[in-house]
């Protein structure tokens, strides 16, 4: 599946004594590449963030459209949009996502559950989970885990429907550095076998996995 | 089970004390909403008994009995009175143009002292003219009423024996009224051969002062009196004011009238109460509602991060809210239920109002509105504080979570 960027820009209003209009991605034009991993690297409030939730549907662009083979993401409904979101677009979210009174299974299973395909899902989630080394913990409340096995969590929960796109959020951000290997090789994994990667981060070790480098300064996406 | 009910029952019983302040708002909105529906109900039933038990178009009584305990206040409220007008006044009513059927009443309040098994209103009343209380007893229990014998309302409690002393002497009870919610439940009724004889005995000793120069045989405490059809009601109660000296005559329906009006009284405050409580526990529960929502903001952007819709938040919110303000209102209501009928006896004693609980399909309704009312100002505050939450971009809600 080809994820594709046609202009897109992202305003943001910012109230105070002088209110102005603060633009946080400058128009821009990207395609996601399939068997690829890319990595979007920038400073903090470049606007890396904006730019990956405009490409996976969770924030409208103020101009340009998100395209994702042929299909305009935002002309989509609401419904629409969440279940192709569901289906095909994983997403590993900044920060610490899992719900804790869930368990890590149950956490894992939600988006299969969310229409309803949990029970079919359950055994390759319990592969998953062994796959990333926190199979014992399947039954343990998400509230009980490190940091790293939050995110190990995370990343089976955004690949149970194994999803041809995989969208990470500094997805090491908090993590030591044998467990920032870990999770880069298994994310690696997914593009070598045939899914598009895109990572965003500040972390300047995620380079070197790399197979296309941008850099996104003051809202502007460079190719390095 | 779907995803949204699942989600929902496991948010509930994992997290259980994010929901008891909610479940307790609408637990406290069900006793509200039931118990001012109960006694409003009430109130109005003890009206309604009131004025078919009254039976007459006006009611004459001495004017010595003002500020003693006057007719209404006996019937209505129960409050004890002895008055008496002379056998020519009742001469001087019977030729006032337009009575088609007049029945006197003569009314004793039996003592405190160990004369008494019970203290009392007295009610004796004549079976050949009443047209008042015996189709109350013919509905009641259908007994004749003989010499010696005494029915009591529904209030009088009488020991296992069936007798009751009054002024030295035991009367048999030959039966127990129909509940009215009115002074008349707290009465005993007797003919007038059986009263007068109590009347002797009490004027033969503890009341001999009050009924020193009562004509006990021919005296009366009220007359009631049924209008002849074409005549008004106002002009013959002006006409006995005009002519019998030493009585008042008021027509029932002004007596009826001013009770009823401060029934609306009563029900407007209580209605105005349960609207003010019911609007205070919607503003606390909106403001509790959004303060959830706004706690679980993450939680609602990682759903949809992972492809949940809006509609299936909204869902998610509503089917909570539906699950807690079930339960709430439902226990509030059942505590209603067992409450409400030793609450409103209080009342009853307190405001002095008629007051008849509703039967069991009044009740049973009571119970329905008091828990879908509840249930739905739950549902309508969650589906708001629901649309406030989702109303922005996922995007913004991660950006706002930081």
């Amino acid at each position: 599946m080809k994820l594709m960027a046609a202009g897109i820009r992202r305003d943001f209003f910012r109230s105070g004594k002088n209110t102005n209009i603060f633009t946080a991605v400058q128009n821009t034009d990207f395609t996601l590449l399939e068997g690829c991993m890319t990595v979007i690297v920038g400073r903090s409030g470049s606007g890396k963030t904006t730019f990956i939730q405009m490409l996976s549907g969770l924030l409208t662009p103020t101009e340009g459209k998100v395209t994702a083979d042929n299909t305009d993401l935002y002309l989509l409904s609401d419904k629409e949009r969440s279940a192709f979101r569901n289906r095909h677009i994983g997403i590993i979210p900044q920060g610490q996502t899992g719900l804790q009174r869930f368990t890590v299974l149950e956490n894992v299973l939600l988006p299969a559950e969310m229409y309803g395909k949990a029970d079919d899902k359950k055994d390759k989630a319990l592969q998953l989970l062994e796959a990333v080394e926190i199979g014992a913990l399947a039954d343990v409340y998400a509230g009980e885990l490190s940091g790293g096995e939050l995110r190990r969590m995370a990343i089976v929960r955004a690949m149970i429907h194994e999803p041809q796109i995989l969208i990470a959020d500094e997805p090491t951000g908090d993590l030591d550095a044998e467990t920032t290997a870990f999770v880069m090789k298994l994310l690696k994994a997914h593009a070598e076998n045939g899914g598009s990667v895109l990572i965003v981060t500040h972390d300047k070790d995620v380079m070197a996995y790399a197979d296309e480098l941008y850099r996104m300064e003051k809202g502007v996406l460079v190719r390095s | 089970m779907s995803f949204i009910i699942k989600t929902s029952l496991k948010n509930i019983r994992r997290k259980p004390r994010r929901f008891v302040l909610l479940g307790m708002i609408l637990l406290v909105m069900s006793v509200t909403l039931f118990g001012g529906a109960f006694v409003t109900v009430s109130l109005q039933n003890g009206l309604s008994a009131y004025q078919q038990r009254l039976g007459a178009d006006i009611i004459v009584t001495p004017s010595s009995a003002q500020g003693h305990g006057t007719v209404d206040g006996i019937l209505l409220q129960g409050i004890s009175g002895n008055y008496y007008m002379s056998p020519s006044e009742l001469e001087k009513l019977r030729s006032i143009e337009g009575i088609e059927a007049m029945s006197a009443q003569f009314y004793l309040t039996s003592a405190k002292a160990s004369c008494c098994g019970s203290r009392v209103q007295i009610i004796g009343f004549d079976p050949e003219t009443d047209f008042s209380i015996l189709p109350w007893i013919k509905e009641s229990i259908r007994t004749e009423i003989r010499n010696g014998d005494i029915l009591i309302g529904a209030d009088v409690s009488y020991p296992a024996d069936g007798t009751i002393l009054f002024y030295g002497k035991q009367y048999h009870v030959a039966g127990q009224l129909e509940k009215t919610g009115t002074g008349l439940d707290h009465a005993v009724y007797t003919n007038r051969s059986t009263i007068a004889e109590m009347a002797q005995n009490a004027a033969a000793g503890v009341m001999q002062t009050t009924l020193k120069n009562v004509n006990i045989g021919n005296a009366a405490s009220a007359v009631l009196i049924k209008v002849k059809d074409g005549y008004d009601i106002q002009s013959v109660a002006d006409d006995i004011n005009i002519h019998v000296t030493k009585v008042n005559a008021v027509p029932s329906q002004n007596m009826v009238s001013s009770i009823s009006e401060g029934l609306k009284g009563t029900s407007a405050v209580i209605g105005a109460l349960i609207f003010g409580i019911w609007l205070l526990m919607v503003v606390v529960m909106g403001a509790v509602f959004a303060m959830l929502s706004n706690e679980r903001k993450k939680e609602f952007a990682v759903l949809r991060v992972m492809g949940a819709s809006r509609g299936m938040l909204f869902g998610i919110m509503c089917c909570e809210s539906v699950v807690i303000s079930t339960v709430g209102a439902v226990i509030g209501a059942g505590i209603s239920a067992v409450l409400s009928v030793p609450v409103s006896e209080m009342l009853k004693e307190s405001l002095s109002l008629p007051m008849v609980h509703p039967s069991g399909g009044s009740l049973a309704l009571l119970c329905v509105g008091a828990v879908l009312l509840p249930m739905l100002s739950g549902l309508v505050t969650s589906l708001i504080s629901a649309f406030l939450v989702t109303k922005n971009e996922t995007g913004l809600l991660l950006r706002e979570d930081g």
